[in-house]
C-alpha cells in the first residue's frame, strides 16, 4: 500500500474505537458524562522560545497584518538561503561515526528494507526505521523535542518553516560527495539555496492516471487534457486526490492559471467552483488510491501521482493486461512536481553517522535499487534518463509520461509553502467542495 | 458513629480521578486550543490556557458558517444528524427483535448466540469495513445475490457515493452496541410481571405493549445514547464506503481541520459545538430515565 494511504486509515480506526470505548465505559456508569470526541492530543508547547504567538490570526475573516510570518516564503523567483543559527551549527568536518543506532523517521513504506540493513552493516551499527503517515502528523512530534531521530525525510514546503524552528541540523556537505551523482538542481535548489539543509530523495508528478481501455478519448489528444475529469461519460468513474492543495491546483491550472501558489481569493473561488461542479456533472469521488483503484477498475480517472502508476502495475487483478494503464501529464511541460528531501534532524544523537546515510542514499546504485526493488518513486539521478527507464523495462511505453526528466523540474510548479491567511482560503475552499452540495 | 464520615465518600474518588483525567482536562484542552492559536513557525497549537487570553475567532467561524445559509458546516450537520437519525431508528428495529429473542426464547443457546453476536466485533472496525467494501463492490455478492433473486435487473455501484451505504455502515457498525444494553435488560424483566399481565386478560401482545416495552424504555435509550454518540464522531465510514463530497460527515470536517495547519483552533471549536449538542441529547436522555424511575416507583 502507498505510504500516503495508510495514515488516515490506521489512525482513523484507532481514534474511532478509543473513543467508543470511552463512551460505552461513560454511559455504562450511569454517570451522564460524555466522553470527549476524537480531539487533538494533548496539546504540548514545542520548545519554549515560541512565546509571544497568542496574537496571530486563526480564522479566515481575521486578516490582521501582524500576522507577519518570521520566515520567508520560498518561491522560484524569489530564492530562500535558509540561515545557519549559532546554537544550531553544521558538524565539523572528518569526524568519526558515531556507534549508533541510528534512528531513521520516514514515510511509512518509502525505503527499501534491504538497503538499510545494507548501512548497518558496512558501518556497524543498529539502524531503527519509524515512520509517520503525514507530515503534519511527523512535525508535530518533531516540535515535542522529545525525539532523538537522526534523518527526516521532509517536503520543500516546509523547509523554512523546519529550519527556522531549528528542528533540522544544518549540513555538512564534505561528508556528501554523492549529492554530485543527483540533478544540478539540487546542489542549489530555490527552496534551500546551497542544499544547507536537504538533499534529494525522490521526484514525481501529479497528473491523471486512466485505464486506457475504459475511456473513449486519449487524454493525450485533448486540447487540455484536464478535460478528461469534467467528461460526463466517466460518471461514477471518477476522483480527484484527497488533498486540498492537490486538487485546486489542478483546476488552476486547467483554467490556465499557472501561480498554484495564489493567494488570490478570486482565483481559488474560481477554483472552488470547478471542483464543486464535478459533484453534480461526473458524481466525483476523493482518494488517494489511485494504485489500486486504476488498476482494479472502480476508477477510469484519477487524478494521481507519476509515481503511484508505476507501482499500479502490482496491483492489477489477475487476467487484467498492464497496457491498460495510462498516465497523462502535460507533454509540454508545466504540470504539478513534487519532490521529497532527505536531511539531518538537530535532536539526533548520530549526526556523523546520518550525514554518512545521506551519502549512502545518494549512491547511484542504492538510489537506483531501492526505486527498482521497492519505492516505485524516481530519484533525480543524472545517470538515469527516461529513455534509459524505458529502455530497461522499468517504466512501460504506456506510461512513458510517468517518467520525470530533469528538463520537468524546470518548467513545472512546485506545490509550496502559504501565507497563513492563504493557506486558510485553500483550506477553507477544500472544505466547502467537501461539504458536497 | 461506626465509621468515618468521609469513607463512603472516598468510594467514589477513583470515579472522580477518572471523570478529571479523561474528560475534564481534555475537553479543557480541547476548548483551550479552540481559543487559542497556532505558533507562526511550526503550526502547532497554542492552547489559550487562561481564560483571559481567549480568541473567540474560531468559534465566531464556526457559528457563522454554521446558522447561516450556505455556510460550509451548515449542510454537513444537518445530514450528519438526518443520517445517525436513520441509522438509529434502523438499528433499534433490528437490535430489539434479536434481544428479545435472546433473552426470552433462545433457551441453551442464548451464551452461544451472544458469543456468535459480539465475536465479529473482535475483528477490527476497519477489517469489517474493508470486507464491506468487497461485498458491495459491483461483482460483490449482494450484487449477485440481488440480481440472481431478481429483486435487480443488474448490478449496482453501491459504493458510487450512496448515502444508504453510508447509513448500512454505521448502523453495521454499531447495533451489537444496541443489542447488548437492551438484552441485559430484558433478560432480567420480571417474568412474574408478564404473567400477571396475561392473567389479568392481557393478550401476547398487549403484554407486550403495555407492560415490556414501557419498561424496557430506559434500555432503548440507553442503546439509542450509545451507538448515537460515537456516528456523530464517526469519519472513516463515509470515507471507505463512499468518498463522496455529498455524504460526509462532521467528523470528516473535523478531522480535516485538526489534522495540522494554520485552523486547527477550527477543528477544536467544531468539537467542542459537537459536543454542546450531544450533551442536549444525554441531558434528555437523563431526564426521560430519571422520569421513568420516578413513574416505576409510583
Amino acid at each position: 500500500m502507498d505510504r500516503r494511504d495508510f495514515l488516515r486509515r490506521g489512525a482513523g480506526t484507532t481514534l474511532g474505537l478509543s473513543g467508543l470505548g470511552a463512551l460505552l465505559a461513560a454511559c455504562g456508569s450511569q454517570t451522564g458524562a460524555p466522553a470527549p470526541e476524537a480531539g487533538p492530543p494533548p496539546a504540548t508547547t514545542p520548545g519554549g522560545e515560541t512565546a509571544a504567538t497568542t496574537a496571530a490570526a486563526t480564522t479566515a475573516e481575521a486578516t490582521s497584518a501582524e500576522g507577519e510570518l518570521p520566515f520567508p516564503l520560498a518561491r522560484p523567483d524569489s530564492p530562500v538561503t535558509l540561515p545557519i543559527f549559532d546554537d544550531n551549527p553544521p558538524i565539523d568536518s572528518g569526524l568519526e561515526p558515531e556507534a549508533g543506532p541510528l534512528k531513521i523517521y520516514n514515510w511509512i513504506d518509502y525505503i527499501w528494507k534491504r538497503k538499510v540493513k545494507d548501512f548497518g552493516k558496512e558501518f556497524g551499527v543498529e539502524v531503527e526505521l519509524s515512520s509517520f503517515y503525514t507530515m503534519d502528523e511527523a512535525i508535530a512530534k518533531l516540535a515535542t523535542g522529545q525525539t532523538d531521530y537522526d534523518v527526516f525525510f521532509p517536503t520543500p514546503d516546509r523547509m523554512s518553516r523546519l529550519a527556522y524552528g531549528k528542528l533540522l541540523r544544518p549540513l555538512n556537505l564534505d561528508y556528501i560527495p554523492n549529492l554530485a551523482n543527483m540533478w544540478p538542481v539540487f546542489s542549489n535548489p530555490f527552496y534551500d539555496q546551497g542544499a544547507r539543509y536537504s538533499v534529494p530523495y525522490t521526484i514525481y508528478t501529479t497528473g491523471i492516471a486512466y485505464r486506457r481501455d475504459k475511456v473513449k478519448t486519449d487524454p493525450f489528444e485533448l486540447a487540455n487534457g484536464y478535460e478528461i475529469l469534467w467528461d460526463p461519460a466517466y460518471k461514477g468513474k471518477a476522483f480527484v486526490l484527497d488533498d486540498s492543495r492537490e486538487a485546486l491546483a489542478m483546476v488552476l491550472l486547467k483554467n490556465g492559471v499557472t501561480d498554484i501558489n495564489t493567494e488570490d481569493p478570486a482565483l481559488i473561488e474560481m477554483a472552488k467552483q470547478d471542483l464543486i461542479s464535478l459533484i453534480d456533472l461526473v458524481n466525483v469521488k476523493y482518494g488517494i488510491e489511485d494504485y489500486t483503484k486504476i488498476p482494479e477498475g472502480s476508477a477510469w480517472v484519477h487524478q494521481g501521482w507519476s509515481g503511484d502508476m508505476l507501482a499500479g502495475s502490482w496491483y492489477l487483478p489477475e487476467g487484467t493486461k498492464p497496457d491498460v494503464l495510462g498516465y497523462w501529464y502535460p507533454p509540454e511541460g508545466g504540470g504539478v512536481i513534487g519532490n521529497d528531501l532527505i536531511a539531518v534532524l538537530a535532536g539526533g544523537k548520530n549526526p556523523v553517522l546520518a550525514h554518512h546515510f545521506l551519502n549512502f542514499m545518494l549512491d547511484e546504485t542504492n538510489a537506483y535499487e531501492n526505486m527498482i526493488n521497492f519505492n516505485g518513486y524516481q530519484p533525480p539521478l543524472t545517470s538515469l534518463s527516461a529513455e534509459s527507464l524505458i529502455a530497461d523495462g522499468f517504466i512501460p511505453e504506456n506510461l512513458a509520461a510517468a517518467a520525470v526528466r530533469q528538463e520537468d523540474f524546470e518548467n513545472a510548479y512546485l506545490l509550496l509553502e502559504l501565507s497563513p491567511d492563504g493557506q486558510t482560503l485553500w483550506q477553507n475552499a477544500w472544505a466547502e467542495f467537501k461539504a458536497g452540495v | 458513629m461506626l465509621y468515618p464520615r468521609w469513607m463512603w465518600p472516598a468510594f467514589s474518588a477513583p470515579a472522580v480521578l477518572w471523570l478529571l483525567a479523561f474528560f475534564v482536562v481534555p475537553f479543557y484542552s480541547i476548548l483551550a486550543v479552540a481559543m487559542g492559536s497556532v505558533d507562526p513557525i511550526l503550526q502547532q497549537p497554542q492552547p489559550a490556557w487562561n481564560p483571559a487570553d481567549w480568541d473567540p475567532n474560531a468559534f465566531t467561524f464556526v457559528f457563522d458558517n454554521l446558522f447561516y445559509g450556505g455556510g460550509i458546516f451548515q449542510k454537513v450537520f444537518a445530514r450528519t444528524i438526518a443520517y445517525v437519525a436513520i441509522a438509529v431508528v434502523l438499528s433499534l428495529v433490528i437490535a430489539y427483535p434479536v434481544a428479545y429473542y435472546i433473552a426470552r426464547h433462545a433457551g441453551r443457546w442464548k451464551t452461544l448466540l451472544l458469543v456468535g453476536l459480539v465475536a465479529p466485533f473482535f475483528i477490527s472496525y476497519l477489517m469489517r469495513m474493508l470486507a464491506w467494501i468487497n461485498l458491495l463492490q459491483e461483482d460483490g455478492w449482494v450484487n449477485e445475490v440481488l440480481v440472481w433473486t431478481g429483486i435487480l435487473d443488474e448490478p449496482r455501484n453501491w459504493l458510487d457515493g450512496r448515502a444508504s451505504s453510508v447509513v448500512l455502515g454505521l448502523v453495521y457498525g454499531y447495533v451489537p452496541f444496541m443489542i447488548l444494553p437492551l438484552y441485559a435488560f430484558l433478560d432480567r424483566v420480571d417474568p412474574r410481571v408478564l404473567e400477571a399481565a396475561r392473567d389479568l386478560g392481557a393478550s401476547r401482545f398487549n403484554a407486550f405493549r403495555l407492560v415490556t416495552l414501557p419498561l424496557s424504555t430506559p434500555a432503548i435509550l440507553a442503546g439509542v445514547v450509545i451507538i448515537a454518540l460515537p456516528m456523530f464522531g464517526d469519519y472513516y465510514t463515509p470515507d471507505l464506503l463512499s468518498a463522496s463530497p455529498n455524504t460526509t460527515m462532521i467528523g470528516n470536517q473535523i478531522n480535516f481541520y485538526l489534522r495540522g495547519g494554520q485552523l486547527v483552533p477550527v477543528g477544536a471549536a467544531l468539537v467542542c459545538v459537537l459536543m454542546a449538542m450531544l450533551l442536549i441529547l444525554l441531558a434528555y436522555y437523563l431526564f426521560a430515565t430519571a422520569r421513568a424511575a420516578r413513574r416505576l416507583a409510583e
